[in-house]
C-alpha cells in the first residue's frame, strides 16, 4: 500500500479535487492515491465512471487509514500530506522498495535519513534562534517547527499560476465535464449541460486568443491609413482650385460689414417723419398678428378719420361737377344749328390723325406732308445727333453717364428713323417708280433689255437736248461760266445728236453684237462714260431706297453728289452721251453705240490687298489709273465708291478697249493678256540671279587654292610642286561641306522660294535653344508670348491685370492656414485672366494630381 | 458736307485735381510699335538687374542669448513677437521691430529643445532636455516695448534735468528688468528628455516627442494620450494647421510617421535612408508636408502616397536642420548646418534664395513670419537673424505707382526668364566658399556615379539594372 502511494506522490494533485464526493469521508491525498492508480491518465467521461467504481472497491481498504491523517486534512496544504504519510510508512517498506527513478528517491531517501538523525538538535537549534530572533517564547515555534520536514519538489506553490507538467503538456486538463460532474442528479443539471452542449456547438461566439502585435498593429494602421486618407482627400478640390488660380489673394480678409441685404435693413433706423409713421405702422404687433391670422381684423384696423373722410368726399364731389358740366356744353353745342361752325369743327377734327383715316384724299395730302417731312430730315439730318446740345453731349461722354441725355439722344434718334422711314402708301411715287425699272434692268438678261434701254437712253438724250437752258442765278448766272456753258451744251449736244443716230443705228442692227460680246469671258465693267442730270437723280433716289440711315452710304452719297457736278461740268460734253447707269455687277450687254471702255478682271492674276484700307484701295485704283488715263477721270471715283460700298474683291487690271459697235471686238486670252502686260521684263531669270546671291552669302562657296607666287615656296623646288596637296584636301572637304550645306537648306528643292537662313546674333538673344519647362509645345509657348504687357502696349484697365503676381499679400497682414469650404469641381478657373496661358502647369503634374482622386 | 478735324473732349483732359497727373492718350495699334518685344526684354534685363542691385535681405540680428539658439516659435496672433531658447536654458521674446528682448522665461535647466505658442497666442509651451514641460502666460503686447527708444530719445532732450532723467531712466531700466521674467503658470514633468513640442492649431492640446509621443492638455498634469513606436525616441513633431488633428513625427530610426490623436496608432510610417530633423506641413495644402533631412535634401510628400515624395528639393550641401512653410504655402524656408538659409518653391527642384553672412554659424531653426515677408533663422553663434523673404522687395509704404512699376518689373522679368542673359542675371548668387566647395565636390561624385550607372548599365543584360528615380532613392519603403 505504502509503495502506491510514495508512487501516487508525485502525481497530479489536480486531479483530487475533481473527485466526487459519494462515499464517506476520505482525506484528499487518498482519493488522490487512488484516482491515480485506477486511472491511466485520463479524461474522459467513461475513465471517471470507472474511477468511481474502483473508488467502491478499495473503499474498505482505505477506511483503515483513516485515522494516520487527521491533522493533515486540518491543513489543506497539499505538500503537508503528502510528506506525513510518506514520513508515516517509509520503515516499514523501505527495502523492498523498486526503485524507479534514482534521483528523485535517493535523494530523497538520503535526506530524510539524515534529517532522522540531526531532526532533534536541528528544531532545537532553529527554536532558539527564532526565540532570540523575535524574542518570543519557545512554545510559539513548537508546532511549526513539528511541521517542518516538507519536501519541496517545486519552486512555487502550484496554482491556477503555476500549473504542473502534465497540465502543461496538455494531459488532465479540465473539461466542462468535470465541472459538471458533481452536479449531476442537482434540479439545475439538465438545463445546464443543454446549455453547455449547444455552448460547444455554436463556434461563432468563440471568443479567441489576440493577435501577436506587430499584426494586430498593422491591422490599427490599415484602419486609421483608411480614415486619414478620407480626411486628406475632402481637401483636394480646394487645393487645385488654389493652385489653378492664376493669383491667390491673402491681403482681402478685411472686414467689409455687412454682407446681405437683410443685414442692412435690419440697421434701419427711420429719421424723418413719414419713415417714422411707417416703422410704426410696420412694426405695430396688432396689424402683423392680424395679418398672420386671417386679415379679417386688419379692416377693423383700418379705420378712416373723419378728416380723411372728408376729403374723399369732397375729391368725389369735385370730380362728379366737373363731368356734370362737360355733359351740358356738349348737349350746348347739339344744339347749335349753324352749319358753318359745325364745318368748321368738322375741319378741325379732320385735320387731326382721326381724320386721315376716313377721308383718302386727305390720307394723300397727310402721306405728302410725311414725305416733306422725310425729306426734310433726310436733308438737313436734324434729328442726327448733329445738333449743338447733342455734340457736345456725346463728346463728353455724358450720354453715358447720365439717363437724361441717353434718353433724350434715343428719342431723336427714334424720330430720326421714324421721319426718315419710306412710307409704304408712297409705293407709287416716282422714286419706286424708277428702283421698280431698275430692278428689271438689274436682272435683265432678256434680249428686249438692250432696246427697251436704248429707247430710254434716247428719251433722255431728247429731253437733255431741249433743256439746255442756262441757269440765271448763283455761280452758273456769272457772264464767263455762262459762256462757258454754253460752249461745252454745243458741244454736248452735238455729240448727243451723234448718239441719237447711233442709237437708232443700233435698234436697226438689231443685237448680234451683244450676243457676241456675252459669251466673252471674264467679267468686264462699263465705265459709264458720263452723266447727264436726270440718271443722277435718279439714282440718288435708289440710293436712298437702298440705304436707310448707314453713315457711310450717306457720306458716299454725299461725296457722290459733291463729285458729280463737277465732273460733269469738266466734261459736259459726255453729258448728253447716254443715261446708261451700269452698275458694277449689271451683267447684261451694253448696247450703247458710243466708246466705252472694257476692263478685264482677271481674277487670278491680281493678288488682293488684304488691308481694307481706303488708302490701300486708292492707291490701288491709282495704279489702275496709270496705263489708262483715258478711262480714269471718269472711273476713279467710281471706283472708290464700289470700294467703300461693298467689294474691292475684283480690281481692274488692265485692257483698254475702245471700239465701236461695228467693229466685231475679239477678247484676248487671259494668258495672252499677262504676256502682253509684263512683255518687258523677265522675272525667273532675275529670281534666279537673286537666289543665287543669296546663298552666296549665308553658304559661301569656298575659294580655290591658288597658287600666289612668292608665297609658300622657299626655293624653286616648290614651285614644281604645285599647289600643295593638303589646300587640295582641305579644299575638297570644303566643297563637300558646302554642297552638304546647300543640300540641306530647306530651299533646296523649292526652285521659286527662297528661305533666309541667315541666323542674326543680335536676335538670337532674343530666343531660346530649348522650350521652356512648363511649356509643351512651341505654339503655346510663342502665343503666351506674343502680346507685350507693359503700359505702353496695352490699354490702362488691362495692365493691372496682365502684371498681376501670383501671389498678392500685404506685409503686416497675418495670413491664416486654410479653411476648409466645398468647392465644386466642375467650376472653371476663371479664364478672363490674359497671363492664364503663361501659367501653364506642367502636364505631368496635372494629371497625376488630376489622377489622385480626380484632380489636384 | 462733313470736314474731319480732331476734336478732343475737355471731360476727357481735365484733370481733377491740381495735383492729378495728365492724361496721355495711347494708340495701342501694334503695328505703330514694331520693337515693343525688344523693348520688353531691354526692360526685363534691366529689371533684373536691378533685382540684384537691390537685393539686400539681411535687416538685422537680434543679439542676447547666450549659448546657441536651438529653438523658435513665432507667435500666430502678433507680427511682431518671436519666441527663441537657446541650448543653456533661456526663452526670449524678442520684439521684432525694434529687435530687442521684451521678455525672459527663466526656469529649464538644461538646453530648451521645444518652443510653441497655443493659437491665440497666450500660452507659450517649452520643454528641454531637463524632462520638464513649462507653461508660461505670454506677456500682452504694449506700446512700451516698441516705443522705448523714443520715450528716451524725448528724455534726453530734456537735459536740463539731466539728473533727473539719469534717475529715471535707472528706475526705467529696473522696471524693466522686473518685467523681464516671467513665471511658468505650469510644470509638468516626465520620465523623459523632451526633443520637440507643436501646438495644435485652434485647439488646447499639444504634443511633446521625446521617448515617445505625449498629447496633453493645458490643464492636465499627465499627457491625455501617449504614442509609443520603437524604441527610438521622437525627434520632431509637427501639427497640421489645416487638419488639426492629424500631425507628423519624424524618429531617431529614419521613420517619418503621420498619426491622427483621435485613433491609437500610427496612420502611416515611412522609413526612409537617413534621418528626417524636422517636418512642415503646407498651411494651404493639407494633404502635403515636407520633410527635412539629414542628406542635406528636403523630401514633399503627399500624406496619402508615400511610397514616393512628391518633389525633391536639392541644395544644401549638409544636413536640414530645420523647415518652415510661408503661410502662402508657395514656398519653404529651410536652415541648414553648412550654415545657410535657403528659400524653397513648395514644388521647384531648387532653392530661388540662399542667405548666409560670414558670422552666421550652424543654422538649427528657421521661421518665416506670418505675413510671409521675413524669414528668421536662429543658429549656433547665438544670433537671432532676420532677412527679407524676398531680398530686393521694398520695405515700407510703397505708393501705387511704384507698387506698379514693381508689378510690371517682376511680370516682364519673369516672362523672358527662359532668354539666356537674363536667366543667367536672375539665377546668379555669391556662395561662401565652403559651400562652394562642397557643392563643386558634390556635383563631381554624383556625375561619377551617374556615369558608372550609366556605364553598368550598358554592359549589363536590358533590365537588370534600374536607376530608381531620385523621389524614390532615399525612401526605404512605407511601412505596411
Amino acid at each position: 500500500m505504502g509503495g502506491l502511494k510514495r508512487k501516487s506522490s508525485s502525481s497530479a494533485k489536480a486531479l483530487a479535487k475533481s473527485k466526487k464526493k459519494k462515499g464517506p469521508h476520505l482525506p484528499n491525498s487518498i482519493l488522490k492515491v487512488i484516482a491515480n492508480q485506477k486511472r491511466p491518465l485520463n479524461s474522459d467521461e467513461e475513465d471517471d465512471d470507472d474511477v468511481i467504481g474502483s473508488d467502491d472497491e478499495h473503499g474498505g481498504d482505505l477506511y483503515e487509514y483513516e485515522e494516520g491523517v487527521p491533522e493533515e486534512e486540518s491543513r489543506k496544504n497539499n505538500r503537508y500530506d503528502r510528506h506525513e504519510n510518506y514520513d508515516y510508512e517509509l520503515p516499514e517498506d523501505f527495502e523492498d522498495e523498486n526503485v524507479e527513478s534514482e534521483d528523485d528517491d535517493d535523494g530523497g531517501n538520503t535526506d530524510n535519513d539524515e534529517a532522522e538523525g540531526d531532526d532533534d538538535d536541528d528544531d532545537d537549534r532553529h527554536t532558539r534562534m527564532l526565540q532570540s530572533l523575535t524574542g518570543m517564547p519557545s512554545a510559539a515555534f513548537e508546532g511549526e517547527s513539528k511541521s517542518k520536514p516538507v519536501l519541496f519538489t517545486e519552486a512555487y506553490p502550484e496554482g491556477e499560476f503555476n500549473p504542473t507538467r502534465d497540465v502543461l503538456e496538455g494531459k488532465n486538463v479540465l473539461t466542462e465535464e468535470d465541472f459538471l460532474a458533481p452536479l449531476e442528479g442537482t434540479p439545475g443539471y439538465q438545463k445546464t449541460s443543454k446549455q453547455i452542449a449547444r455552448m460547444r456547438k455554436d463556434t461563432k461566439h468563440v471568443v479567441h486568443a489576440p493577435l501577436p502585435k506587430p499584426q494586430r498593429e498593422r491591422l490599427e494602421r490599415k484602419a486609421v491609413i483608411g480614415l486619414v486618407d478620407e480626411e486628406f482627400s475632402k481637401w483636394v478640390h480646394l487645393v487645385k482650385k488654389n493652385r489653378e488660380a492664376p493669383t491667390v489673394y491673402f491681403n482681402q480678409d478685411v472686414d467689409l460689414g455687412y454682407s446681405t441685404v437683410g443685414a442692412i435693413a435690419s440697421e434701419f433706423q427711420p429719421r424723418t417723419e413719414f419713415e417714422k409713421k411707417m416703422a410704426s405702422v410696420l412694426n405695430d404687433s396688432e396689424v402683423s398678428e392680424a395679418h398672420r391670422d386671417d386679415g379679417a381684423r386688419l379692416l377693423e384696423l383700418n379705420e378712416v378719420s373723419m378728416e380723411d373722410h372728408i376729403k374723399d368726399h369732397n375729391h368725389i364731389a369735385k370730380m362728379r361737377s366737373l363731368l356734370f358740366r362737360h355733359e351740358f356744353k356738349s348737349k350746348r353745342i347739339k344744339k347749335i344749328k349753324s352749319k358753318t361752325y359745325h364745318r368748321l369743327k368738322n375741319k378741325d377734327l379732320k385735320n387731326s390723325s382721326l381724320g386721315a383715316l376716313m377721308d383718302p384724299e386727305m390720307a394723300k395730302e397727310e402721306a405728302m406732308r410725311q414725305e416733306a417731312k422725310r425729306v426734310e430730315e433726310r436733308m438737313t439730318l436734324k434729328h442726327r445727333n448733329t445738333g449743338k446740345w447733342a455734340k457736345r453731349m456725346i463728346s463728353r461722354g455724358l450720354n453715358v453717364k447720365y439717363d437724361g441725355p441717353k434718353a433724350a439722344i434715343a428719342e431723336q434718334l427714334q424720330m430720326n428713323a421714324n421721319l426718315s422711314r419710306k412710307m409704304n402708301s408712297m409705293r407709287d411715287g416716282s422714286s419706286s417708280d424708277e428702283s421698280d425699272d431698275e430692278e428689271e434692268f438689274n436682272d435683265g438678261s432678256d434680249e428686249d433689255t438692250p432696246s427697251r434701254l436704248i429707247a430710254k437712253a434716247k428719251e433722255k438724250t431728247l429731253k437733255a437736248l431741249e433743256d439746255d437752258e442756262v441757269p440765271n442765278a448763283g455761280l452758273m448766272s456769272l457772264p464767263f461760266m455762262a459762256r462757258a456753258m454754253k460752249k461745252k451744251n454745243e458741244e454736248a449736244n452735238e455729240e448727243a445728236k451723234r448718239a441719237l443716230e447711233e442709237y437708232e443705228e443700233w435698234e436697226n442692227s438689231g443685237g448680234e453684237n451683244s450676243k457676241k460680246s456675252v459669251t466673252v469671258s471674264g467679267r468686264r465693267v462699263f465705265g459709264a462714260t458720263a452723266k447727264v442730270e436726270a440718271p443722277k437723280e435718279s439714282r440718288k433716289d435708289s440710293d436712298n431706297f437702298y440705304d436707310d440711315s448707314d453713315s457711310d452710304n450717306d457720306m458716299a452719297r454725299i461725296e457722290d453728289n459733291n463729285i458729280e457736278p463737277v465732273r460733269d461740268n469738266a466734261s459736259p460734253a459726255r453729258n448728253t452721251i447716254t443715261e446708261t447707269e451700269f452698275d458694277d455687277d449689271v451683267a447684261g450687254n451694253p448696247a450703247s453705240k458710243t466708246t466705252f471702255d472694257v476692263a478685264m478682271f482677271a481674277s487670278g492674276s491680281w493678288k488682293k490687298m488684304t488691308g481694307s484700307k481706303n488708302t490701300e484701295s486708292k492707291k490701288a485704283s491709282k495704279k489702275t489709273r496709270a496705263p489708262i488715263p483715258q478711262a480714269q477721270d471718269k472711273k476713279g471715283p467710281r471706283d472708290e465708291e464700289s470700294g467703300d460700298s461693298e467689294s474691292e474683291a475684283e480690281q481692274m487690271v488692265d485692257g483698254v478697249l475702245t471700239s465701236t459697235s461695228k467693229e466685231t471686238f475679239e477678247v484676248p486670252s487671259q494668258a495672252e493678256l499677262i504676256n502682253r502686260a509684263f512683255a518687258g521684263d523677265d522675272v525667273l531669270d532675275e529670281f534666279e540671279k537673286d537666289k543665287e546671291e543669296v546663298l552666296n552669302q549665308e553658304v559661301p562657296k569656298p575659294e580655290k587654292p591658288v597658287l600666289v607666287p612668292g608665297w609658300g615656296d622657299w626655293t624653286n623646288i616648290q614651285k614644281k610642286r604645285g599647289i600643295s596637296k593638303q589646300m587640295v584636301q582641305k579644299h575638297d572637304a570644303e566643297k563637300k561641306e558646302w554642297e552638304q550645306g546647300l543640300k540641306t537648306r530647306k530651299d533646296a528643292r523649292l526652285k521659286h522660294v527662297i528661305i533666309s537662313e541667315k541666323v542674326d546674333k543680335k536676335a538670337e538673344k532674343l530666343h531660346t535653344t530649348t522650350l521652356p519647362f512648363p511649356f509643351t509645345s512651341k505654339e503655346v509657348f510663342e502665343h503666351s508670348m506674343r502680346m507685350p504687357i507693359g503700359p505702353e502696349f496695352n490699354p490702362s484697365t488691362i495692365v493691372g491685370e496682365l502684371n498681376r503676381p501670383e501671389v498678392v499679400k500685404k506685409t503686416g497682414v497675418i495670413i491664416k492656414p486654410v479653411k476648409f469650404e466645398e468647392v465644386n469641381p466642375n467650376d472653371e478657373v476663371d479664364d478672363e485672366h490674359p497671363r492664364n496661358h503663361q501659367k501653364q502647369r506642367p502636364k505631368k503634374k496635372t494629371s497625376r494630381r488630376q489622377g489622385k482622386v480626380k484632380s489636384k | 458736307m462733313r470736314i474731319k478735324t480732331i476734336s478732343r473732349s475737355v471731360d476727357e483732359f481735365t484733370r481733377e485735381r491740381s495735383q492729378d497727373l495728365q492724361r496721355v492718350f495711347h494708340n495701342f495699334d501694334p503695328s505703330l510699335r514694331p520693337m515693343e518685344k525688344a523693348v520688353e526684354y531691354q526692360r526685363a534685363l534691366t529689371a533684373a538687374k536691378l533685382e540684384k542691385i537691390f537685393a539686400r535681405p539681411f535687416v538685422g540680428a537680434m543679439d542676447g542669448h547666450r549659448d546657441g539658439i536651438s529653438c523658435m516659435a513665432k507667435n500666430p496672433n502678433y507680427l511682431k513677437g518671436i519666441f527663441s531658447a537657446s541650448m543653456d536654458g533661456d526663452i526670449r521674446l524678442w520684439d521684432i521691430a525694434t529687435r530687442r528682448t521684451v521678455c525672459q522665461f527663466p526656469g529649464h535647466q538644461g538646453a530648451v529643445r521645444g518652443l510653441t505658442v497655443s493659437t491665440d497666442g497666450n500660452v507659450l509651451v517649452s520643454c528641454g532636455t531637463d524632462c520638464n514641460v513649462r507653461l508660461w502666460s505670454v506677456p500682452r503686447p504694449s506700446l512700451e516695448d516698441s516705443d522705448l527708444s523714443s520715450e528716451k530719445s524725448t528724455e534726453v532732450v530734456h537735459c536740463l534735468f539731466f539728473l533727473i532723467t539719469l534717475y529715471s531712466l535707472v528706475l526705467l531700466f529696473i522696471l524693466i528688468t522686473s518685467f523681464f521674467l516671467s513665471q511658468p503658470s505650469a510644470v509638468y514633468t516626465c520620465k523623459n528628455a523632451l526633443l520637440a513640442v507643436d501646438h495644435q492649431f485652434e485647439g488646447d492640446l499639444f504634443a511633446t516627442a521625446g521617448a515617445q509621443l505625449d498629447i496633453w492638455n493645458h490643464n492636465r498634469s499627465q499627457p491625455v494620450q501617449s504614442f509609443t513606436s520603437g524604441s527610438h525616441s521622437v525627434i520632431s513633431v509637427r501639427f497640421n494647421p489645416g487638419e488639426p488633428d492629424i500631425l507628423a513625427t519624424s524618429s531617431g530610426d529614419n521613420h517619418i510617421s503621420i498619426y491622427d490623436i483621435r485613433m491609437s496608432s500610427a496612420a502611416r510610417k515611412i522609413l526612409m535612408r537617413t534621418k528626417t530633423n524636422s517636418i512642415a506641413w503646407n498651411p494651404m495644402e493639407p494633404m502635403n508636408f515636407t520633410a527635412a533631412n539629414e542628406d542635406g535634401n528636403c523630401y514633399s510628400f503627399d500624406g496619402r502616397k508615400n511610397e514616393e515624395a512628391k518633389c525633391v528639393h536639392k541644395d544644401h550641401v549638409s544636413a536640414v536642420m530645420d523647415i518652415d512653410f510661408s503661410p502662402t504655402g508657395r514656398e519653404f524656408v529651410t536652415g541648414s548646418y553648412d550654415r545657410s538659409v535657403r528659400i524653397f518653391p513648395y514644388n521647384g527642384g531648387h532653392s530661388r534664395e540662399i542667405y548666409h553672412t560670414k558670422r552666421m554659424q550652424r543654422v538649427f531653426c528657421v521661421k518665416y513670419s506670418s505675413d510671409a515677408t521675413y524669414v528668421i533663422s536662429g543658429s549656433d553663434d547665438t544670433n537671432l537673424r532676420l532677412w527679407k523673404a524676398k531680398a530686393s522687395e521694398q520695405l515700407g509704404v510703397i505708393l501705387p505707382r511704384e507698387q506698379k512699376k514693381h508689378e510690371y518689373n517682376e511680370a516682364v522679368k519673369n516672362r523672358y526668364k527662359h532668354l539666356p542673359e537674363i536667366k543667367r542675371i536672375v539665377r546668379h548668387r555669391h556662395l561662401p566658399k565652403p559651400i562652394y566647395k562642397a557643392k563643386a565636390e558634390s556635383r563631381a561624385m554624383n556625375d561619377a556615379k551617374r556615369r558608372k550607372d550609366e556605364r553598368r548599365k550598358a554592359h549589363s543584360a536590358p533590365g537588370t539594372v534600374v536607376t530608381e528615380s531620385h523621389r524614390t532613392r532615399r525612401i526605404i519603403k512605407e511601412v505596411e
